[in-house]
Order: structure tokens, then C-alpha cells, then sequence
């Protein structure tokens, strides 16, 4: 049985110009690119927009990827540029909202009733604080956290040297922690 | 990692992103119906030298040579004579459908994308879904209309409208494909950048070249022949 194909090998066929490896690419980084436009559009629609305009580029700006690099703050980087180009023109934003509360199995190990109460007001509450910083903020840390990026590849999504990205989280943290003060 | 960090990532889960789209599908397509990328390799060394030579030889040639050896570069100036010298074309239709005048500058910032021009044109005009079109001459009695948009020709649609007297050759400009209209007034159709298929009208009673440069796709409308349409094409820069 063959082994599938490494990133490195998939990159190397998309840059000689085949399209499915190139779409095989897209489908793996495809939900946190549109994650990522989405934090900078807060519109579902530009996202998507802002997203599958950035892969389109991303395939003919190939040739200039450094070969054996990490694909995805590349990648991304050009996401979150189309994502700031769409969000210039304007349009309906979106706020971040919490999933639905999911009915949890009943046991031992299950929190109780007051227990996922407290909890799940516990999460709207630092939603909501992060929500109130500014931007610079509140986006180094959906990078940081909510996406889960390195202090590295939040450097090269928002354009921000390594040093500044560890900074802003630092303070922007501190920033959160007065705002959830602030609201108890 | 602090208590609120440690927070924050378990809130990754709680947050109610909207579903992903399946962007491979779209993406795919697109790329499968973009011109294939063929790669020209010339040695920068080369280029530079020979700019160099013609920058520093320019100098000596008498005013007539100056202005062919200009030309034959299509250094900026010279280009935009040229196009000066173009005739006037017929305005066949609504300069309104062109979109809104601004200023040059204005159409750099809102365009999102690199404009590229063939000098500094005497109109600029903007449309709504992005188009952006220099007019060389006025709008009232045009030379040479160049608008540029994100988008791809798409041969497939270029629609024949009074099908008699209408041509459309298929052409390579900068390894990138692209196609010659000329004839009887006629539409022609195109990808945007979202890959909807987007109709036009031919604006001037002339010819018209449709080429790719990446994801840009440009449209040079002029009362030209196909050789000259295709050399202004490669002095866009």
C-alpha cells in the first residue's frame, strides 16, 4: 500500500502546476484559513471570500514559497491579507457567539447542573471581555489561543515582528484580566 | 501558562464558528481552468544590462532616434505617446457602466491589487465590483480604454453578438494565454475573482485584447491590429 503524500511532496506537484494536489493542500488548512479571515472579517461571507481568494493566489504565488518552509503562516499570511482587504470595504459584522450549551451524559465524572452553569457563564464572561479589547489585541490573542498559532506564525499572519507579538500578548492579557475584573 | 491562558484555549471550543465552506472545490476549479503556468526563466543580469545599455546610449542619440529607441523599449514615456497617437474610436457605450471617475491615487488605494498602467492615463474610472479602467484620450472621444479587475479569461464564453465579422484568435502574451476580439460589437465573458461568470460589453468600436498577469485580468480596447494590440499589451507595467 502506498503511503499518502507528504505536504513537502504535495507542494512540489502544486508548484509544477497540478491543480488536486494543490486542492489536496486547500482541504487541510481550509478550515483555519477561514477561521483565521474570519476573526479579521467577523462576516462569514467575506471570509469565505476573502479565503478561497487567498488560496487562488497562493497557487500561483508558489514558485516564490521557499522550498521545505512551513506551509501554513504562508499560507496564512496571505489569507489574513485578503481577509484586511475585505474588511476595509466594510459590511455587517458579526460577534463571536458561544455553541449552544450540549446536554452532557449524566455520572459520576459529569459536572453538576450549577456546576455547567457556572461554567458556561464563565466562558460568556471572558468572551465578552475579549470581545472589548481593541484590535491589535484581541486579534494577537484569537491567534495565540483561539487559533492555537505559535508566537512565530502569529508573527507572520499579522506582519508583526516575533519580539512584538510576545509583547502585545503580554499586555493585551493584562488588558483582559482588567476587563473581567471590571465586569465582576 | 497562566490560569486565564489556559482559559482562553479551552474557550476555542465553545466559540461557534461558522461552518467552513468547502473551499478545495472552488479553489480547484479555478486553478484547473487558470492559463498553465509556464515558467520563463531570464536572467535578471541580463535584463539589467540591457536596460542599462539602453538607458545610457538613449543619451547620445539625436531627438528623432531618441524618441524610436524609446519606443522600441516601451520605456514609460514613449509608451504614452504611442498611445497619444492612437486613433480616436467610437464610444459604442455607456461610460456610466465604466463606474464612478476618481482620481488616479483613489483607484490605487481601493483597488486591491497593484494597478498597472501604460503611463499615467488622462481618466481613471471605478466600478462597483472592483474594475478599474484608465482612459487614455477622454472619455468623450477615448483612444485606448485599459481596464484591469481580479479575474480570468474564460474562452469558453466569449459570446459572438451578429456572429458574422466577429473573430476571436487565441494569443500568448508574457506565457500567459489570452485572446483577440475584432469585428462587430460583442460581449465577452470572463471569470471574477470569485469564479462567477461575469458578462462585459465591448465599450469602443474597436479591437479588444483580454489577457491574464496572474489573477488580474486585463482588457485593452483600441482600434488596433493584433500585433500592435499585443505589443501595448506587454508595455503595461
Amino acid at each position: 500500500m502506498s503511503r499518502p503524500p507528504t505536504e513537502d511532496e504535495l507542494v512540489e506537484r502544486a508548484r509544477r502546476g497540478d491543480g488536486a494536489a494543490f486542492g489536496a493542500l486547500v482541504r487541510m488548512e481550509e478550515e483555519i484559513a477561514f477561521r483565521t479571515a474570519y476573526l479579521i472579517t467577523r462576516n462569514a461571507a467575506d471570509a469565505e471570500d476573502a479565503a478561497q481568494a487567498a488560496f487562488v493566489k497562493a497557487f500561483y504565488a508558489l514558485p516564490r514559497f521557499r522550498r521545505g518552509a512551513p506551509l501554513r503562516p504562508w499560507l496564512l499570511a496571505i489569507v489574513a491579507n485578503e481577509a484586511r482587504n475585505k474588511r476595509r470595504g466594510g459590511g455587517r459584522r458579526e460577534a463571536l457567539v458561544q455553541r449552544a450549551a450540549q446536554e452532557l451524559p449524566s455520572g459520576d465524572a459529569a459536572p453538576s447542573p450549577e456546576g455547567r452553569l457556572l461554567a458556561e457563564e464563565q466562558r460568556a464572561e471572558l468572551l465578552v471581555a475579549l470581545e472589548s479589547l481593541g484590535e491589535d489585541d484581541r486579534l494577537v490573542l484569537s491567534c495565540r489561543y483561539l487559533l492555537e498559532l505559535s508566537e512565530g506564525e502569529t508573527a507572520e499572519v499579522l506582519s508583526l515582528r516575533r519580539g512584538t507579538v510576545k509583547s502585545r500578548t503580554s499586555r493585551a492579557l493584562e488588558r483582559l484580566r482588567g476587563h473581567l475584573r471590571e465586569e465582576r | 501558562m497562566s490560569e486565564l491562558e489556559l482559559r482562553l484555549i479551552a474557550l476555542r471550543e465553545e466559540i461557534d464558528f461558522p461552518p467552513t465552506p468547502a473551499l478545495s472545490v472552488a479553489v480547484e476549479r479555478a486553478v484547473a481552468l487558470a492559463p498553465a503556468r509556464r515558467r520563463r526563466l531570464r536572467p535578471l543580469a541580463l535584463v539589467l544590462a540591457v536596460v542599462l545599455v539602453a538607458a545610457l546610449g538613449v543619451l547620445a542619440l539625436s531627438p528623432g532616434a531618441r524618441s524610436a529607441f524609446l519606443e522600441l523599449f516601451h520605456l514609460r514615456g514613449a509608451t504614452v505617446s504611442r498611445v497619444e497617437e492612437l486613433p480616436e474610436v467610437e464610444l459604442i457605450e455607456r461610460a456610466e457602466l465604466l463606474g464612478v471617475p476618481v482620481t488616479l491615487a483613489a483607484a490605487r488605494r481601493r483597488a486591491g491589487f497593484e494597478l498597472a498602467d501604460l503611463g499615467e492615463p488622462d481618466e481613471v474610472y471605478l466600478r462597483g465590483d472592483g474594475l478599474v479602467t484608465f482612459v487614455y484620450g477622454s472619455i468623450e472621444r477615448p483612444r485606448l480604454l485599459l481596464s484591469q479587475v481580479r479575474g480570468m479569461v474564460w474562452d469558453g464564453f466569449v459570446k459572438k453578438v451578429g456572429a458574422r465579422g466577429t473573430s476571436v484568435e487565441e494569443v500568448e502574451i508574457e506565457g500567459e494565454r489570452g485572446l483577440f476580439v475584432s469585428g462587430d460589437p460583442h460581449f465577452v465573458m470572463y471569470l471574477d475573482s470569485m469564479f462567477r461568470i461575469q458578462e462585459e460589453r465591448a465599450y469602443l468600436a474597436g479591437t479588444t485584447l483580454l489577457w491574464n498577469r496572474g489573477d488580474v485580468l486585463f482588457r485593452l480596447e483600441a482600434d488596433v491590429e493584433l500585433a500592435e494590440a499585443l505589443e501595448l499589451a506587454r508595455a503595461v507595467k
